[in-house]
Parts: structure tokens; C-alpha cells; sequence
């Protein structure tokens, strides 16, 4: 299992009924704004009881890519992998091998 | 008595899903489509591929090579560690969508299923097997994404529509019935087939089969006395003329965990805190199934050395051993944590490790309901019963608050040792 950056983020997302639709739409990090394309996968998990929804997508720019998270309990966002297209390797955290 | 090759209707279909892992990153991260990626056990130099791209294939890259071998044969390959819970994920929406088109569906692994389509309404009402399986592509598409695709063999049973899947990847879809199989058969090679490995071709080309249509044509006495000397030759016979011996589903007989140690080590308590973690996870298995065992197995391999199991028990192989075994019968009940790793810890000892360990399971086996509980008047009941309490009670909490949040004193500081991984094959306790 990868683990997670767990870097706070700041997100504005809406949800769109006709569709039945949750769209992360832009997000904040480390003093820059992305806008975000569409979620290219959705799935949950769920540590204990807690479900967190984790969202993968690139911006709309088509140069990075985030999987961000959100805790139902707390519905705080945190990101959990990025990924630039001029540096081909996805961050994430690394267990000591 | 010959029996001929089946007419029946190809109505069984095999689906699988195009480099599972690799495809599913592929999806999640567009940055990665188009590009070669492996999704590998760790991303360290030793650490083995467990899912290849197209593109990584195209370049030589495939299951079971390490992350250093890959990136000597494909410089640009990007390596990532696998993410189960987003293949699980796959694996329920892609289940979901078989199970619009009927309720026999059985998953044979993380990304294949076999469904079985002769009380499925489409097809009752006259829809063909290929169009419904041109229909489950594109539902799958919808469902999963544009980056995957599956491959879908038809035919008349398990094994032909498994074989179908494998003609045309990826993507492919295509049927085998009586008409065509001897064609099909014709371009094939013996390892084409499944289930067929190096070991079954060199004893069928001991016995002067060399071919699939050899294969198909010789006598069912011959592979039965005399190819494979049991009934696993009337089972190839059967199955290589499109007649099923394979619908049969086998009891769980087995809950175990097998862990690859990143740092090999021969240090004791290193390995007894591993063991300690595979105990925890295989009696986390065994209490959610409602089970004890009677009986456990411990097995390890050492670093340095090709994998090989000793059959009995303390192996020697030119002076030095490559693997070590040891099952057996406790004579009490398994289900605690604490009592699982008690007797695994005393097989661990009895091995007398001295090389470093690279492989390490756990296995109980001899499993049996819990209920209906019978309780013994006089005594041992109650202490398993006392303990089966405590065990649920920890798992309860566990399942509140997040698997390890109570763990036994030596698995402290083990977080990310013995992580979440998807088995090859068996799936019964992924959803």
C-alpha cells in the first residue's frame, strides 16, 4: 500500500444533482492554485470507521496530477500523491525498504 | 468410448482485465497513459514486478522480473508500488456490471471472471454471446474508464473461453466453438494453453504430444494411464474437446500469509515480530470467517537461494539450505492471535534460522465452524471460549478505530512491515 503525503490542501468542489456528481474543481497548495479536470477515479476506504473518499485527476492544464482525499468524518482534504509531466515519478510516501 | 468435441453453444465467457494494476494507475493518472509503468511489490532494486503495461510488455518487461532488470530494459518505465484499495475498487465496479447481464458470475481472481450466460434474459432472448460481450465492453468503459479495456473469450467451456480471452490482446474478442477449434488450435503452441506450464509440456512431449492438436487427438486411455497416470488426464481429455470438468468450487481448506522481507535478515526478533504480524493477519481472516484451525504451517525461504520447498521439513541443498517447512496438528483450537503466534514462534525456533530470511508464511489450516458451539462441561471450553471473547473484543476495536490501532507489544514501530497486497489467484476475502 502506498502511503499517503498527508499534506493539508485547501479545495473548492461542487456537486452537480442532475448528474449525481462530485467535482473537486480547484485546489491550493504550497502557495499555487491548480484547476482541476475531470476525476479520472473515485474509490473509498475506510480506516475504522471513518470513510475517506480519494479522488484521482490532473489539472486542466494536462502537466500534473493529484490524488486528493477527503475525510467524511472530519471533511478535511489532504493530498496524497502528485505528480508533474516534466518529472515522471509520483510522489508518495515510501516505506523504508 | 471416444467422446466427441462438444457442439454445444459457446455460452460460457471469460473476461479479464488488460494488465490489471498497471491499466487501473494508468486510469487514475493520465500523466501515465500511453507511457510504460510497473507496479511493483517495492520500488527498490530487488523488489518484483507484479504488473506491466502494454507498453512495458513491448519493451520486454513482465510479471516476476525486478524493478533494476526492468529499468535496464526500459529506461523510461515509471515504477510504483501498488494502491490495493483502488483495485478492489476496480474489481467490485467491474463485478457490478457482469452482474446486469446475469447472476452467474464467478470471480476466478482480482481481474478475471467467468460468467456463465444460459439463464442470462439477453441471451435467453436470442442476444449472441458476442454481443453481449461487445455490450460488457463498452459498460466496462463506462464504468471503469476510457484507459481500460478487457479481453473476452467465449466458448463451451471454462477452459476454451479462457483460452478465446488470451487470442487477441488486448482488447480482444473472440469465440471458440466446434466448428473452429481445430483451427484454433492449429497456430498454438502447447504453452498457449492454460494451465498448461514448461513442467506439463516437457512430460506431454516425453509421451510424443508436441502440439495442441496432438493434444486434442490422443486417446483419453493413453492420458489417463499413461500421460498423467490419474484422472487429471480424463479432466485435460474433457475439457481439450469443450466438455467441463472444471465447474466445481473447492471448500477454503487454508487461511495463511506469506510476507517478502525487504531487509533479509536471520535476526530473531526481527523474525518474530514479522511472525508475530502474519499471525495477526491470518487470525484477523480466521475470526471474520467465523473459523478455528487445528492445525498450522510454518514455511520460510533464505536469501540467497532459488525458492525451493523441502519436503521434509529441513532441506539441504548442496550443503546449504534454501527453504525450510513445518506443519503440524496443535491438538487444541486455533483462533487467538496470541495462540497462533505461540506455536508458530516455537516452529520458528525449532528451525534454528542461521540465513537470512527472504520469504516468510503463515498458514493454519484443518478449519472448522465455530458454530454451533458445543460446550464442554469440565473445562478447556471455556478457556477458548474466554479467549475467543478477548480476541473479538480487540478485533472490534480494531474495526472502529483502524487495523493495528491494538496490536501485541512486539508489533510496535512495524507500521508499513507486511503490507496490504492483493493475492494471485484466491479472492475470497476481498469483498
Amino acid at each position: 500500500m502506498r502511503e499517503s503525503l498527508n499534506e493539508p490542501i485547501s479545495v473548492i468542489f461542487y456537486y452537480d444533482s442532475s448528474k449525481r456528481h462530485v467535482q473537486p474543481y480547484r485546489l491550493h497548495w504550497q502557495g499555487q492554485d491548480y484547476q482541476l479536470g475531470k476525476v479520472d477515479f473515485w474509490h473509498k476506504t475506510k480506516s475504522g470507521d471513518t470513510l475517506i473518499h480519494h479522488f484521482s485527476m490532473g489539472d486542466t492544464t494536462g502537466t500534473a496530477y493529484f490524488k486528493l482525499a477527503l475525510d467524511a468524518a472530519t471533511l478535511h482534504w489532504t493530498l496524497e500523491e502528485y505528480m508533474t509531466a516534466d518529472q515522471l515519478e509520483v510522489q508518495y510516501q515510501r516505506y523504508e525498504a | 468410448m471416444r467422446l466427441e468435441v462438444s457442439a454445444a453453444k459457446s455460452s460460457v465467457m471469460h473476461i479479464d482485465l488488460n494488465s490489471c494494476f498497471a491499466i487501473i494507475e494508468q486510469q487514475a493518472n493520465r500523466l501515465l497513459r500511453g507511457r510504460p509503468v510497473g507496479v511493483a511489490a517495492y520500488d527498490t532494486p530487488r523488489g518484483f514486478v507484479l504488473a506491466a503495461s502494454y507498453e512495458a510488455k513491448a519493451l520486454g518487461v513482465k510479471l516476476g522480473v525486478n524493478v533494476r532488470q526492468a529499468r535496464e530494459m526500459c529506461p523510461g518505465i515509471v515504477i510504483m508500488t501498488p494502491d490495493p484499495p483502488k483495485y478492489r475498487e476496480a474489481h467490485k465496479r467491474f463485478k457490478d456490471v457482469l452482474l446486469v447481464y446475469t447472476d452467474d458470475v464467478t470471480p476466478k481472481s482480482i481481474d478475471e471472471f467467468v460468467v456463465h450466460l444460459e439463464n442470462a434474459p439477453l441471451y435467453r432472448q436470442g442476444v449472441s454471446a458476442e454481443t453481449i460481450g461487445y455490450q460488457i465492453k463498452n459498460s466496462i468503459y463506462e464504468s471503469l474508464g476510457e484507459a481500460v479495456t478487457v479481453n473476452v473469450g467465449i466458448g463451451p467451456n471454462r477452459f476454451l473461453a479462457k483460452l478465446a480471452a488470451g487470442l487477441h490482446k488486448p482488447n480482444g474478442l473472440d469465440a471458440i466453438t466446434h466448428k473452429n477449434l481445430r483451427a484454433v488450435y492449429e497456430k498454438l503452441d502447447l504453452l498457449d494453453l492454460p494451465g498448461i506450464n514448461t513442467r506439463y509440456k516437457r512430460r506431454l512431449e516425453a509421451f510424443g504430444i508436441t502440439a495442441p492438436l496432438q493434444f486434442l487427438d490422443a486417446d483419453e486411455e493413453y492420458l489417463r494411464r499413461q500421460v498423467f497416470k490419474s484422472i487429471v488426464g480424463r479432466h485435460w481429455y474433457m475439457r481439450l474437446r469443450g466438455h467441463e470438468p472444471d465447474r466445481r468450487e473447492f471448500g477454503r481448506k487454508t487461511i495463511g500469509h506469506q510476507h517478502a522481507i525487504s531487509k533479509q535478515t536471520a535476526d530473531p526478533v526481527e523474525l518474530e515480530r514479522v511472525l508475530m504480524k502474519l499471525c495477526e493477519k491470518a487470525g484477523r481472516r480466521l475470526r471474520k470467517n467465523n473459523l478455528y484451525a487445528g492445525g498450522i504451517n510454518l514455511w520460510m525461504s533464505f536469501a540467497g537461494n532459488r525458492q525451493l520447498w523441502s519436503i521434509t521439513g529441513a532441506d539441504a541443498y548442496a550443503g546449504q539450505r534454501t527453504g525450510w517447512h513445518h506443519g503440524e496438528k496443535v491438538g487444541s483450537r486455533l483462533y487467538a492471535t496470541h495462540d497462533i503466534y505461540a506455536h508458530a514462534k516455537r516452529l520458528l525456533q525449532s528451525a534454528a534460522v542461521t540465513e537470512p530470511v527472504r520469504l516468510m508464511a503463515v498458514t493454519v489450516f484443518d478449519l472448522h465452524d465455530w458454530d454451533p458451539e458445543q460446550l464442554d462441561l469440565f473445562g478447556a471450553e471455556r478457556g477458548y471460549l474466554a479467549a475467543r471473547r478477548i480476541s473479538d473484543a480487540l478485533d472490534a476495536v480494531n474495526n472502529r478505530y483502524g487495523e493495528f490501532v491494538v496490536t501485541p507489544a512486539n508489533m510496535m514501530e512495524m507500521r508499513g512491515v507486511v503490507l496490504d497486497r492483493i493475492a494471485f489467484g484466491s479472492i475470497r476475502d476481498m469483498v
